[in-house]
Order: C-alpha cells, then sequence, then structure tokens
C-alpha cells in the first residue's frame, strides 16, 4: 500500500518549473532517497509532501488524503500527526534545552509528556543531553535532537532534507545508522540528498532531474 | 490549548530572556510613555487644585456688594452669615472693606478699612515696603497707598493724624507700617483697620463691599453666586469675569498642551516599541517557520508574540506609573511649588494606554511573523 502518491504533480514559480508533471510512490514502510543535483526539484518535493508548500496542477495522496482538498488547517493537521521533519540545519530553538526542543513538538500537536520526550532521547542516544542547550551540543547530538523531535509524535513519514549535510563522517553513520534503524523497525523514511553514497543506503533511490523522474 | 500548557509558560519565559536586549528596547520605550502620560495625568487631575493655587495671587476672584448705585453699604452682619454659610471649601479667602474719606491735616484722603487678615492673602501681588498691619484689631497702624505716601509725604515708621471737621477735639494718630504699591486705587488710599473705619466714618456694622477668593468649578461659583443673590435680593454676587475667564483659559491651554504631548510622546514609543519588534520578529522568522512546520496554529504564535509584549507592557507600565509619579511630583513643586496629589483615574489610564500602544505596536509585527512561509525560511532562503 502507498504511504505517498503524486500524480502528475506540477509546481512552478513563475515561469520557472520546479516539479514538472511528476508521478511517483512510495510504500508504507519503505526507505526512499530523493536524489539529485542543486535545482532539481528534490527540496521543493519535499517541501509539497510535507505540506509545507502548495502546488500548481495534480495531484498528491499522504496515507489517504488528497491534499489538494485540504485548507490550510487541515495541511497543519496532516502535518502535524503524519509527519515528521529533520532539516539540514537542525532549526532547533537556542533557548530551549534539548527536552523542551523536543516537548515542543508535543506542545504544538496536543500535550507535552515529558517522559516520552525524555524517552525518545534516550532513544537517540541523548540521555545525558537532556538539559543541554542546542549551543553546547556538537552537530551530531543536535541533529539526534532535531530526529528526536520529528518522532516524538510517533508520525508515519519521516522526510530529512540532507540530514547529514552539516555533520563530520563519523555523525553522518551515526545519523544514517539511525534513520536505516528507524526504518527497520517500519517508518516510512524519505531521504533527500545529493550524495550518492547516502542514497545508496536507501531502498529505492528516486533521481530528479529539472523537476522530472530521471532514468540513467 | 497552547496557553494552558506550561510549556507555552515556559517559551513566552525563555523568548523574554533569550532575548532580553530586545525586549530591554521595548520595555524603556513603554516605561517612557507610560512615565510622561502618568505624570501629565497626575498634572491634569490635579491641575485645578494646583492653579487655583497658583491664581490666588493674581487677587480676588468674586465680589459681594450692595446692588445699585456706588456709594450704598450693607450689613457685616450678612457677609459674616454668609461666609460661614458657604460651601466648605469654595471660600478660601474674604476681605470686608468699608470706603470713605477723612482729614489728615488739610487734606482730604480717601480712607479704607479692611480686614488685614482676609486681605493679605488676596493682595500677594502688593509690594509692601515696611511690613502689614498683622491684626485686625490694630487701630494704632495703617497702611499707605504709594502715591498717597508720595503726595502727603510720609514713609514708613512716620506718623500721621486723622482729624475730624466737624469736632475739634477729635483726633486719631496712627503710624505708617507699610507703603504699598498695588497698581490700583488702594494705590490712592489711606488703609486702615475696618473697625477704626467704620468708628471714623460713623458707619459701625456697615460695609461697602467685599472682596473673595473662591476656589472651584465655575459651575460650582456660580451656583452659589446665584443662590447669594437669591438669598439677599439687595446684594450683588458674581465672581470678577476677568480673573475667572484668565483662569479657564489658562487650564484649557496647559490641559491641551499636555494632552498633546503625552500623545506625541505615545506615539513616537509606540513606533520604537514597533520597530523594536519587527525587529525581534524578523530575526525569529526561523523559529515561527518551524513551529508552524511543526504544526503550530497560528494563533498559538500570535498568542505567544502577544504574551511577550503584554508582559513587558505590564512591567514597563509599573515602572512607569512609579517614574511618572515621581515626575509629577517634579513638576508640581517646580510649576505651583506643592506637590500633586494622587487621583484614582492616572492608574487606569496609564496602564491602559501603556498597554494599547504596545498592543497597536505588535500589530505589523504579528501579521508580519504569520507571513512567514515555512518552506523558503526552513530551506535557509
Amino acid at each position: 500500500m502507498n504511504i505517498i502518491e503524486t500524480h502528475n504533480l506540477t509546481k512552478s514559480f513563475g515561469s520557472v518549473i520546479a516539479v514538472n508533471d511528476l508521478t511517483i510512490s512510495v510504500r508504507r514502510g519503505e526507505f526512499v532517497a530523493f536524489m539529485g543535483a542543486s535545482g532539481s526539484g528534490k527540496t521543493t518535493l519535499l517541501n509539497i509532501l510535507a505540506c509545507l508548500d502548495t502546488f500548481t496542477s495534480g495531484e498528491v495522496f499522504i496515507d489517504g488524503h488528497n491534499l489538494a482538498a485540504l485548507d490550510e488547517e487541515g495541511r497543519r493537521v496532516l502535518r502535524a500527526n503524519k509527519i515528521g521533519l529533520v532539516f539540514q540545519q537542525f532549526h532547533l530553538i537556542p533557548y530551549l534545552t534539548a527536552l523542551e526542543n523536543v516537548m515542543l513538538a508535543q506542545h504544538f500537536h496536543s500535550v507535552t509528556d515529558e517522559p516520552a520526550a525524555r524517552q525518545i532521547l534516550g532513544d537517540v542516544g541523548l540521555a545525558h543531553r537532556l538539559h543541554h542547550r542546542p549551543g553546547a551540543l556538537s552537530g551530531g547530538e543536535q541533529q539526534r535532537v532535531c530526529i528526536a523531535r520529528a518522532l516524538v509524535n510517533e508520525p508515519p513519514i519521516l522526510f530529512a532534507d540532507e540530514p547529514t549535510g552539516n555533520l563530520d563522517e563519523e555523525n553522518e553513520c551515526n545519523i544514517l545508522a539511525l534513520l536505516q534503524d528507524l526504518h527497520r523497525r517500519g517508518r516510512t523514511v524519505v531521504l533527500v540528498t545529493h550524495n550518492p553514497d547516502l542514497a545508496a543506503r536507501a531502498d529505492r533511490i528516486i533521481r530528479l532531474h529539472h523537476g522530472k523522474v530521471f532514468e540513467p | 490549548m497552547a496557553g494552558a500548557d506550561p510549556m507555552f509558560r515556559r517559551l513566552v519565559w525563555r523568548a523574554l530572556r533569550w532575548r532580553r536586549g530586545r525586549a530591554a528596547v521595548v520595555f524603556a520605550a513603554l516605561t517612557v510613555g507610560a512615565a510622561i502620560v502618568c505624570a501629565l495625568a497626575a498634572v491634569y487631575f490635579d491641575i485645578h487644585a494646583g492653579m487655583s493655587r497658583e491664581l490666588r495671587t493674581f487677587g480676588a476672584n468674586f465680589y459681594l456688594g450692595p446692588a445699585g448705585a456706588g456709594g450704598a453699604t450693607w450689613a457685616e452682619a450678612d457677609f459674616n452669615h454668609l461666609i460661614a454659610g458657604a460651601p466648605p471649601g469654595l471660600v478660601v479667602a474674604a476681605s470686608p472693606c468699608l470706603l470713605g474719606t477723612a482729614q489728615v491735616g488739610a487734606r482730604r484722603v480717601a480712607l479704607a478699612g479692611v480686614s488685614f487678615e482676609g486681605l493679605r492673602p488676596l493682595a500677594a501681588y502688593w509690594q509692601v515696603r515696611g511690613a502689614w498691619v498683622a491684626a485686625d484689631f490694630d487701630d494704632r497702624n495703617a497702611m499707605l497707598g504709594a502715591r498717597l505716601a508720595e503726595e502727603l509725604e510720609r514713609g514708613v515708621g512716620d506718623e500721621l493724624t486723622l482729624t475730624n471737621d466737624l469736632a475739634d477735639d477729635a483726633a486719631k494718630p496712627l503710624r505708617v507700617k507699610g507703603v504699598v504699591e498695588t497698581g490700583d486705587a488702594n494705590d490712592r488710599r489711606l488703609i486702615v483697620s475696618l473697625a477704626l473705619a467704620q468708628e471714623w466714618l460713623g458707619q459701625p456694622g456697615r460695609l461697602s463691599h467685599a472682596l473673595l477668593r473662591v476656589d472651584g468649578p465655575p459651575e460650582r461659583v456660580a451656583a452659589w453666586a446665584a443662590d447669594v443673590r437669591q438669598r439677599y435680593p439687595a446684594l450683588d454676587a458674581k465672581p470678577i469675569l476677568r480673573i475667572a475667564a484668565a483662569e479657564g483659559l489658562v487650564l484649557d491651554k496647559i490641559k491641551g498642551l499636555m494632552g498633546l504631548v503625552a500623545l506625541v510622546i505615545l506615539a513616537l514609543a509606540t513606533l520604537c516599541v514597533n520597530t523594536a519588534l519587527t525587529a525581534s520578529v524578523s530575526a525569529r522568522a526561523v523559529e515561527f517557520a518551524l513551529q508552524q512546520a511543526l504544526g503550530a496554529r497560528r494563533r498559538a504564535i500570535v498568542a505567544q508574540i502577544l504574551a511577550e509584549t503584554l508582559l513587558t507592557a505590564a512591567a514597563a507600565a509599573a515602572a512607569g506609573l512609579a517614574l511618572g509619579w515621581v515626575l509629577a511630583q517634579l513638576i508640581g513643586r517646580a510649576v505651583f511649588a506643592a506637590a500633586i496629589t494622587f487621583r484614582a483615574p492616572v492608574l487606569p489610564l496609564t496602564v491602559t494606554l501603556a498597554l494599547a500602544a504596545a498592543l497597536l505596536a505588535v500589530i505589523l509585527p504579528i501579521r508580519r511573523a504569520l507571513q512567514t512561509e515555512p518552506a523558503r525560511i526552513l530551506k535557509g532562503e
């Protein structure tokens, strides 16, 4: 069963077509990599699938929900319940601790649950860093907080946009291992990267070029 | 519900502490605005009393005397009854007066019998060489108008004698205790105690007129005047319009000026707060974009910015009240030489205007925060 589907999806910015008549699908529990050079449309595609951006034409289904039929509030609810986001720049709130950054996602989802937030940070190996602010954490640790935040509401889909782009090699391996582990435990993981070595860790690679699927 | 969650309070408090520099700018701008509003409002609501005290030095502002042609007199007992029956606090000074003429040597002079104790507060503007006659019962000392003193060639400490053409043996020696320059008819009068004048002029218990200083809103003064005229139809009771009108005009102008100054300062504070909050929201674009990406409702972001701003504004209003109160006292001392009394409307007015200024200033920053496009901002564009 597909958890993500697009049919003839197009997104244009004025005369620039970022995603061009794209039809793809991702099965539930699959680990897929969107790969392409800068400007290939992979981040634009991720933003649409993550309900952060709208599209110009076509159809998009996320876990059975037709995005075209949803208003802004509908997309917000879908994003809060079905999607976890991991960013290249981590985007942690600098004045909150690691624990509070994770609880922030709970706060905007429903209500905070500190034991659950502690548990998820423990799962990503940060049980000893709960009360540190982002400025006191390494890049790898910050990215693990970001992943914990993305997972704390137990969304079925995890989107990771260049999650290792700001990390050294050791932390890159750790983060990839973490994503693979999440996939093994049944989570659908969509990785966006321009790095072929990273993309190779996924079950399947969807290559993008000028907003279209590119078959080499 | 975002507001009920402890996380909301933590978010607001930590954000304020994290950006305390910008919060301090907002706090300072609103504190100055609130202080100015508080000080001017305190003066505004107390200015009538202050100005009345100040204008009291300009002299009497109310006339009581017989209606009709000049020269008539009326009973001192009526005067005493009127003053005793006046509403509490209305009459703050009163000077009954009997006018006539008397012989000093070969010269006939204008004589004024007054209550020195009542006259002195009404004649603060008189230039006195020597001293005032201190007591109403003093019938050995007199004050001399400056022009009459020149004509009689008398000065402070000199003696003069009242004589009576009709009774050769009648003579009353007086010592000149003070020479006064008043700028009015008193410059040509010999001023003695009321009792002495009544006796010397043969009009015991009679008055020519009385001058009063009455305090209070014009409506209250007019109502009392009407009441006096109704009870004593033979009497003329009226505000001295020149002083009363000047008082009202000055008050209106000062109040208008204070309102304008407060408005301008508040507008400047609002602009300053708006600038600081706009800069703050711009710097926090990623934060608000992330919150939206995490599923935050628009109202949760509005609530956070509002809470941060209103907390700062509330603290600024409290500081502004304290600072404004000190400022009001300084203004009171400098302008009216008196303390400003705290009036109840100052507190709600200051707090309301400070919060309103903050709310006005935060509208555009909130709009900007809500216009954040998460996809573009989180991508790093």
